[in-house]
């Protein structure tokens, strides 16, 4: 108990002591939201490191509104519908100017309600599926392509390869689901053949029924829609049983680490990503001041999250106020900002305006850009 | 505790050590009654006081309030182990938001199917495993709450892995609950009712023989207890307070999700239990309220505030083994 009452009395002296130092710059406060506890932390935590970068950036440039600080506070969602909810009330009480994150569909749903019944202007910088579109109540910008653009860079790839019959594969969850749909649905209507469309629990091992069936069905390539941990075992198995087609996985998957579970067999995988900053000519400055900050490379959305700082910074500016109204109207507005991860402007629903999915493929144990 | 020596004076043992002391100083009736004034009034006026964050935290410690007090009714008064009560509180919120999002009925009119609807489950979990004890019952109550999960998960009606989003808000006699507040007050109410139900369960004919159950199952039935009937109210009780949560909790969220009702939420709901002290009514709301509100004070740990969190549940479980406020043996 003394203990916890020492740890709490040290929390307490340095939440004063930061409060006390910001007060006097007079900041302007901007709430990060991504899980950075829980199975996806890794992602959260590049996140929560780009968008530091940009708002140091910003604030060494001279701040915002002549002269303001940009102060940041975190929200922790765990990836968690309940916990998100949590975190976005209290970024809500902090009194943040807008909101910069949002990763994992699923959590990211209902913290849009929060936010629109607060009036916080809200830039989801990797979350992407198309249920977030409804559920916006008009506050919310995506700056990461949706699953529906990724099915189409999906289809238009497996279509220049000469492909009938494709096999998809997903995990059961919204993201993976979404996407697993999307593309079928996609498929079908370009006049093709699904001929295995299956469904995996996560965290399982052994996929060999389901090679099995696969092989069985005669799919000339596989699609798989879900995340790495478990796509790489299931590459491996694929090609240890001798399937000889393509085998493509969605942008879930496409984090370097697939190479160390699947080893040789990710050998020639294609993967369809986000725009990661190994493959945006913008980046360079930004991975070598990312490296020497954090001491690791920035992961797959970094860049993007990068971008978000910087649209709702140029939005305040734009703006010329913090108030909420006028931000959500200068965001609305973008019309072909760009910084890294390529322009942003909006569609009416407040999604990016282009897709910004590449075709990546395995070489040498690690991802390249696919030029057919 | 028992094996005190003779040496000991019966007075010393019976007042026990500091804790106890403290603890026994609830007992009497009009103290009873004056601390249930003063939670009742605290329990009022705090939205008015506190920020809108503090709400929501404390309308979702309410939530397990409710649900940890139900699984109490299974684990702490019965003695039966359960490791998927998640499934009981997935039915009430998936009922609800079936019925009222695609059939479009009435929130308060669908409210009597989840509770039907959890009932059965409880009666379903409760059948095949009347004859299992401890380790075995604890499996197959952990494989019934996949079950629920994996079947919502992958059925159609449920929405698959999405889940049900735009589950449309309750109305009361014309005044919508959609604010933080007054989910906050429902809650509370919820929390309240739960509590006292609680409260006469215990001293109940039936959860008299619930206890006789847990102490001695044998001795129990031949003293003529009706175990099957005993141990069916039991998961059907429990079932009934998880739904209720459930049902209150998907219209607060407005969207529900099978990864809402994961093992994790089981263990956690179970953890609370044991660590406020299995059976005493006190002790579990007072689990609820740690293992709900300690994460969310220590967010100012940043990433390290799970760690600081379950080495606090380890200190807690090692100078309080049977609990913070274990029920008293007699």
């Amino acid at each position: 108990m003394k203990k916890f009452v020492k740890l709490a009395t040290v929390a307490a002296a340095v939440n004063l002591i930061t409060a006390t130092s910001a007060w006097a710059a007079e900041p302007i406060v901007i709430g990060m939201q991504a899980p950075t506890t829980g199975s996806e932390a890794t992602y959260g935590q590049d996140m929560f490191n780009a968008i530091s970068l940009a708002a140091e950036e910003i604030n060494a440039d001279g701040g915002l509104l002549g002269g303001r600080q940009i102060e940041l506070v975190s929200g922790d969602t765990a990836c968690d519908p309940q916990q998100s909810v949590n975190a976005a009330s209290r970024l809500a009480s902090q009194e943040v100017v807008g909101v910069v994150g949002g990763y994992c569909s699923g959590a990211t749903q209902p913290t849009l309600k929060i936010y629109g019944d607060a009036d916080i202007p809200f830039v989801i910088v990797a979350a992407n599926s198309t249920q977030l579109i409804p559920a916006n109540p008009g506050n919310a910008f995506m700056i990461n392509s949706t699953g529906a653009d990724q099915a189409k860079t999906a289809v238009d790839f497996f279509a220049g390869q000469d492909i009938d019959k494709l096999a998809i594969v997903n995990q059961g969850d919204a993201y993976s689901q979404d996407l697993a749909d999307l593309t079928r649905d996609d498929w079908e209507k370009a006049g093709h053949t699904i001929s295995a469309f299956e469904v995996v629990n996560k965290g399982e091992q052994d996929f060999s029924a389901l090679v099995n069936s696969i092989r069985n069905s005669g799919a000339e390539a596989v699609f798989w829609t879900a995340y790495y941990a478990d796509g790489g075992l299931l590459i491996r198995q694929l090609r240890q049983r001798g399937f000889q087609g393509i085998i493509a996985v969605g942008d879930g998957s496409n984090s370097p680490q697939l190479f160390d579970i699947a080893g040789r067999a990710a050998e020639g995988v294609y993967a369809f990503s986000n725009p990661t900053a190994d493959f945006l000519p913008a980046a360079k400055t930004f991975i070598s001041n990312y490296e020497t900050a954090y001491d690791t490379a920035p992961g797959p959305y970094a860049p993007l999250a990068y971008d978000g700082m910087q649209l709702m910074a140029w939005a305040i500016n734009k703006a010329g106020s913090t108030d909420a109204d006028a931000i959500i109207q200068a965001l609305a507005s973008a019309d072909g900002e760009a910084w890294l991860a390529g322009p942003i402007s909006f569609t009416p629903q407040h999604t990016l305006a282009r897709s910004n999915f590449v075709v990546l493929e395995g070489q040498d144990g690690k991802w390249i850009r696919y030029q057919p | 505790m028992a094996d005190s020596t003779p040496s000991t004076p019966p007075d010393e043992e019976r007042r026990g050590n500091a804790v106890q002391r403290f603890y026994a100083a609830f007992e009497s009736p009009p103290r009873r009654r004056a601390l249930h004034l003063l939670l009742l009034a605290i329990l009022v006026v705090t939205p008015w006081l506190a920020s809108q964050y503090m709400t929501v935290i404390l309308t979702n410690a309410l939530l397990y309030v409710v649900l940890c007090l139900g699984l109490n009714v299974v684990v702490g008064y019965a003695g039966l182990l359960d490791l998927g009560y998640a499934a009981f509180f997935a039915v009430g919120a998936y009922t609800i938001g079936i019925l009222t999002q695609q059939f479009g009925i009435n929130f308060w009119a669908a409210i009597p199917f989840a509770l039907a609807a959890a009932a059965l489950a409880g009666v379903i979990i409760g059948g095949p495993t009347l004859r299992l004890r401890s380790d075995y019952l604890a499996i197959v109550t952990l494989g019934f709450g996949e079950i629920v999960r994996f079947s919502a998960r992958n059925l159609e009606i449920t929405g698959g892995a999405s889940g049900l989003s735009h589950i449309p808000e309750p109305t009361l006699l014309g005044w919508y609950i959609d604010s933080a507040i007054d989910f906050y007050y429902v809650f509370a109410v919820l929390a309240v009712l739960a509590y006292i139900a609680s409260q006469r369960l215990f001293d109940s004919r039936l959860g008299r023989a619930w206890r006789y159950v847990r102490h001695d199952e044998d001795a129990a039935e031949a003293m003529g207890i009706n175990r099957v009937a005993v141990k069916l109210a039991a998961y059907i009780t429990g079932a009934i307070f998880g739904a209720l949560g459930g049902i209150f909790f998907a219209v607060n969220l407005g969207a529900i999700s099978p990864e809402s009702f994961s093992f994790q939420q089981s263990v956690l709901i179970l953890l609370a239990v044991v660590l406020g002290g299995m059976g005493k009514i006190p002790g579990v709301i007072l689990g609820a309220f740690i293992v709900v509100l300690g994460p969310e004070l220590l967010r100012d740990f940043g990433t390290l505030r799970l760690l600081v969190f379950a080495v606090l549940l380890l200190l807690i479980m090692l100078f309080r083994p049977s609990g913070i406020w274990p029920e008293k043996r007699s």
